[in-house]
Formats: C-alpha cells, sequence, structure tokens
C-alpha cells in the first residue's frame, strides 16, 4: 500500500481528526500548567486516569467512562484540597499514590486481556473509532470555549492569585475550573499518548511557547501551534516511517522545548554582546 | 473603623481598633511580624470578616471587589521569575476579573495613564524577571492604581528594596497621592524610609491597635504600654527618633538577674529587637 493509500485509510483519517482536537486543547490549557507551575498535578491525574481505565475494563465499561470519572474526581479533590498553590504538592502526592495503588488492584483482579492496560500506558490512537473522534473533539471544543471565556481570570488568578483574590475572584472556584479543564484535556490526551506520555502534548509545547514569548496570548497561540504541528507531523511520521504515533509526537514535543531553550539561549548572548 | 476587632480560628488578632483615613492622606501600619497588618488590609477588602465593631469604606460595609480601592499584594517571589510584561501585569489590573470575549476600548488609554503616573511605560514591554526590585515595583503599583482608586492599599511596598529604591517608592507614592488625592494606607516594618510623607500612624502589637499622628503614637509611654514592656525613644543629634527595648535590669533593677530572666521574656525581645527610627518634624 502507498503512502497516500494509507493516509487515506479510515484509521488514519480518524486519528487525523482527533490528534487535531486534542492538541489544540492540550496546547491551550498546557500554558495555564506551565504558568501555575502545576506540571506535577497534570502528571498525577494522568496516573488517576489509568486507575479509572482499569476500574473501567474491569467493569466491563468503556475505559473513557473511568478516565472521565477518576480525572475530574481527582481533579476536583487537588482543586479543594490545593487551591493555594503553596500547598498542593502533597495534596497532588497523596493522590497521585493512592490512585496507583488503586490501579495495581484492578490490574491484578482482571484477568482478562492485557492491551487495554497497554494502550491507556502508552496510547493508542490508530485504534480511535468513528464515536471516539467525536466524543473527543466534543470535549476539546467545550475546553477551548471555556479556556478563551475565562482566559483572563485564570491568567489573573495563576498570576498574582492574591490581587485576584482582592479583586473579588474566587481562587478556590478559579482552581477548580482549571482543574476541572486539566483533568477533561488530560481524558481526550490519553486517548491519542497515553498516560505516560500525556506530557509531551500538554506541558512540552507550553513550555517551549514560554520560554519564546512573554506576551500570554501569543503564547497560547504558540503552545497550540507547536502541538499542532507535533501531533500532525508525529501521526505523518508514524504512518510513513513506522514506530507508534505516540513515541513520534512525543519526540517532537520535546525536540520543541529543547530548540527553544537553544534559541534563547542564542538570543540572550547575542543581546548581551549587543549590549556589551 | 470603630471598636473593630478581628478573630480568626478563635484566636483574637487585634481588638478596639478605631481610626478614620481622611482623603489625600497617607497612614502607616506598622507592628511586628504577625501582627494583623495585612489582616487589616484583607478586612477593608471584604476578605475577612469584622467580629466586633463596625468598618465603613465610603460608607458601606467592605466588600469584595471594590474597584475605589486598589491593593497591591506583597510582593512574591513569584514576579522574579514570571515572563508576563510589565504591561500584561498592569492589563490584569484593568479586565483580570472579567469573563467573556468583550474587549474594552478604553483599556489601552486608561493603562497608559497609569503607566505614565508611575513612570513604568519605558521598561514596561520587558518581561517581569529581567526587571529591578524597584521597577516591579512601580509596576504593581500602576497595576494598582489603574482605576485611579479612592483608598490605596499597599502591603509591604518597601520589604526586600535597597535604600535607593525605597526613596524611589516613597516618593512616587507621595506622587500618588498628590496626583490622585487617593487615601492611601501602607504596612511596614519599619516607619523611617516613610516618616516623611506620612500623616497617620497606626501601630499594632499585642493584640492591640493605636492610632494617631506620627507624635502621638510614636512616644515612649504609648509604644511602652502597646508592647508591655519600657520602650526607649533616643534622639539622634539630626533629629532622628531611635526606639529601643529596654533591658530587663534597666526596667527591674535586681542585684542579682535570674538567669531565666531573658527566656522569660523572649517574645517581648524578639518584638524591640527590631529599632525603629523616626524623624522629628
Amino acid at each position: 500500500m502507498s503512502l497516500s493509500d494509507l493516509l487515506s485509510t479510515s484509521f488514519v483519517q480518524h486519528a487525523f481528526y482527533a490528534v487535531t482536537a486534542v492538541a489544540l486543547a492540550a496546547g491551550a490549557v498546557g500554558y495555564f500548567v506551565v504558568l501555575r507551575r502545576q506540571a506535577f498535578a497534570a502528571h498525577a491525574i494522568g496516573h488517576v486516569g489509568f486507575a479509572g481505565a482499569a476500574g473501567a475494563v474491569l467493569l466491563g465499561l468503556s475505559p473513557i467512562v473511568g478516565l472521565l470519572v477518576f480525572c475530574l474526581g481527582a481533579g476536583l479533590l487537588i482543586g479543594v484540597g490545593g487551591a493555594s498553590l503553596d500547598e498542593s504538592d502533597a495534596v497532588v502526592g497523596v493522590t497521585l499514590t493512592a490512585a496507583l495503588g488503586l490501579g495495581v488492584l484492578f490490574i491484578s483482579l482482571y484477568s482478562g486481556y492485557a492491551n487495554a492496560t497497554y494502550s491507556i500506558l502508552f496510547g493508542q490512537i490508530l485504534g480511535v473509532t468513528w464515536d471516539d473522534v467525536g466524543l473527543v473533539a466534543a470535549l476539546s471544543l467545550g475546553v477551548l470555549l471555556v479556556v478563551s471565556l475565562s482566559y483572563r481570570p485564570l491568567l489573573f488568578a495563576s498570576v498574582d492569585a492574591q490581587s485576584a483574590a482582592a479583586r473579588g475572584l474566587s481562587i478556590r472556584a478559579m482552581s477548580l475550573l482549571f482543574m476541572a479543564l486539566l483533568a477533561i484535556t488530560t481524558v481526550v490526551a490519553i486517548q491519542i499518548v497515553g498516560v505516560l506520555l500525556v506530557f509531551s502534548l500538554l506541558v512540552a509545547p507550553a513550555a517551549a511557547a514560554e520560554v519564546l514569548t512573554s506576551r500570554p496570548q501569543h503564547a497560547v497561540a504558540l503552545a497550540m501551534t507547536i502541538a499542532l504541528v507535533s501531533a500532525w507531523a508525529g501521526l505523518f511520521f508514524g504512518v510513513w516511517i513506522g514506530g507508534p504515533v505516540s513515541f513520534w509526537i512525543t519526540a517532537l514535543a520535546a525536540s520543541s522545548y529543547l530548540g527553544a531553550r537553544l534559541f534563547d539561549r542564542n538570543r540572550v548572548r547575542h543581546v548581551r554582546r549587543a549590549l556589551a | 473603623m470603630r471598636g473593630g476587632a478581628v478573630v480568626l480560628g478563635g484566636r483574637t488578632i487585634w481588638r478596639d481598633a478605631s481610626f478614620v483615613v481622611e482623603p489625600g492622606t497617607i497612614t502607616a501600619v506598622l507592628g511586628p511580624n504577625a501582627s494583623g497588618k495585612s489582616t487589616l488590609l484583607n478586612l477593608i477588602l471584604g476578605l475577612v470578616p469584622l467580629s466586633e465593631g463596625s468598618l465603613r469604606v465610603f460608607g458601606q460595609s467592605p466588600r469584595r471587589g471594590n474597584r475605589r480601592v486598589g491593593y497591591m499584594a506583597q510582593s512574591r517571589a513569584a514576579d522574579a521569575t514570571s515572563t508576563l510584561t510589565g504591561r500584561d501585569y498592569v492589563g490584569l489590573g484593568f479586565d483580570g476579573p472579567r469573563f467573556g470575549w468583550g474587549r474594552d476600548k478604553t483599556k489601552r488609554e486608561v493603562i497608559r495613564r497609569a503607566l505614565t503616573l508611575t513612570g513604568t511605560a519605558a521598561f514596561c514591554d520587558q518581561p517581569l524577571h529581567s526587571l529591578s526590585g524597584g521597577q516591579r515595583q512601580r509596576i504593581a503599583l500602576a497595576h494598582a492604581t489603574v482605576f485611579s482608586p479612592e483608598l490605596l492599599l499597599l502591603d509591604e511596598p518597601l520589604a526586600a528594596l535597597d535604600l535607593a529604591a525605597q526613596a524611589e517608592i516613597v516618593d512616587l507614592v507621595n506622587l500618588v497621592r498628590d496626583s490622585t488625592g487617593a487615601a492611601i494606607i501602607v504596612v511596614a516594618h519599619d516607619l523611617n524610609p516613610l516618616s516623611s510623607i506620612v500623616n497617620q500612624v497606626l501601630w499594632i502589637a499585642r493584640r492591640q491597635v493605636r492610632s494617631g499622628s506620627v507624635d502621638e503614637v510614636v512616644n515612649e509611654s504609648v509604644l511602652s504600654e502597646l508592647y508591655g514592656h519600657p520602650i526607649e525613644i533616643i534622639v539622634t543629634p539630626r533629629g532622628r527618633r531611635v526606639i529601643v527595648g529596654l533591658e530587663e535590669e534597666f526596667a527591674h533593677p535586681h542585684p542579682h538577674p535570674h538567669p531565666h530572666g531573658f527566656e522569660h521574656n523572649e517574645e517581648a525581645h524578639q518584638h524591640l529587637s527590631e529599632l525603629y527610627e523616626e524623624e522629628t518634624s
């Protein structure tokens, strides 16, 4: 089968729509993850999702149901317990280990085919059905809509919680809103890259964008672009060259961060030389 | 505020606070660490309830998000690593709390005015982490004064600044008062750099609040009573007042000061170990 034949197959096309939706949502939410220094929370929610998916499989439900329930639950728990960013580390850590323990229990109870677990951990983008695409696209669109509507308050509460509270914003409510957005984004991103690689879309593009620009709106747009390009190129390389798509996406996203850091160092040196 | 008291988690922070802040005046809030200075600001912002007495802000009970009240939070370590530009941070003072897609056409002009007033226009497009501490405080002041507030609350604006930057910020605070006619309340741990512009002092110590002019509050009998420990004020040849706590032996002359005397009074000593200087007018 030629490359163009491969690209026109239905499973590649499903994958294309799914990665597009996921990359856009993950890029936008990822900016706030980086800004709030809550990468650890993003990491934990992914792993909590693993327990949820394993539990759902054990009960004979679709993994995405378990993912949604567990990720949202953990998000709300972290959002309430760690509303002040100072105290969130311990809350996140405890939530993470408790969920992972549950995940181990669910897997040991489940005697069936372990492939489901494998795809949750590492992503299974080429197995996405048309129904999955619909759900993923709807959730991603919802996330993007909420982020764009609450962009300013989210930014304010993330940058300067004290002043935001003085101006009447509820820090707890903003923290809950953010964690809910993060949970839903994590659920959809897990469909593509899996629990272990969720950072590749959620943190790496946003971290690269934050290095490259100081304007928040530019950074959000740039993070979404980097995530989208990584996801599209990753899918293309996976189909063309072979190897897991999630590997390609992770490698490209991580390279974008590395490239941004190198570019920034070069730029700083250049400015220093100009000033000297 | 009349007869105000704050109780948080069953602990009385302070009580019997009565004072009035007039427009166009600067009030300094002083006292040891953790004496409830920032709590006073949170009270005015409507973030903390008053347990006793009454507090009126422009004739009304304090409420959250009042645009007539500007607030500058204590500078945090996060500023030093923030990649946000000064202009974006000031912009959050304008429409940061607002949800939705709408853009306010007056935003650009309002922000330009705040940047001009605080002298920050030249460096407002640089990321906050690349600015000096004094520059960051100027940006924070622009953020707090975006709506030309009639009451401006500043929490430790001079903390972690060198002497030159402190003087710069004090001048700026004075300028803001003169050009906007706002009433300004400044929380500080040291009266000295502020003394030239302060009209009123609120001194919080040992759960009490004393208010009055600098002369009324910064004298030996009032401070001794506040701290529950004898205080001596030394006037330097240039007319500055240095506030010191007296050692146990001076306070209660005793031929053999017992060995536990110091430990016993450790808390009072801690309060008094800071020196407060004050210029006489």
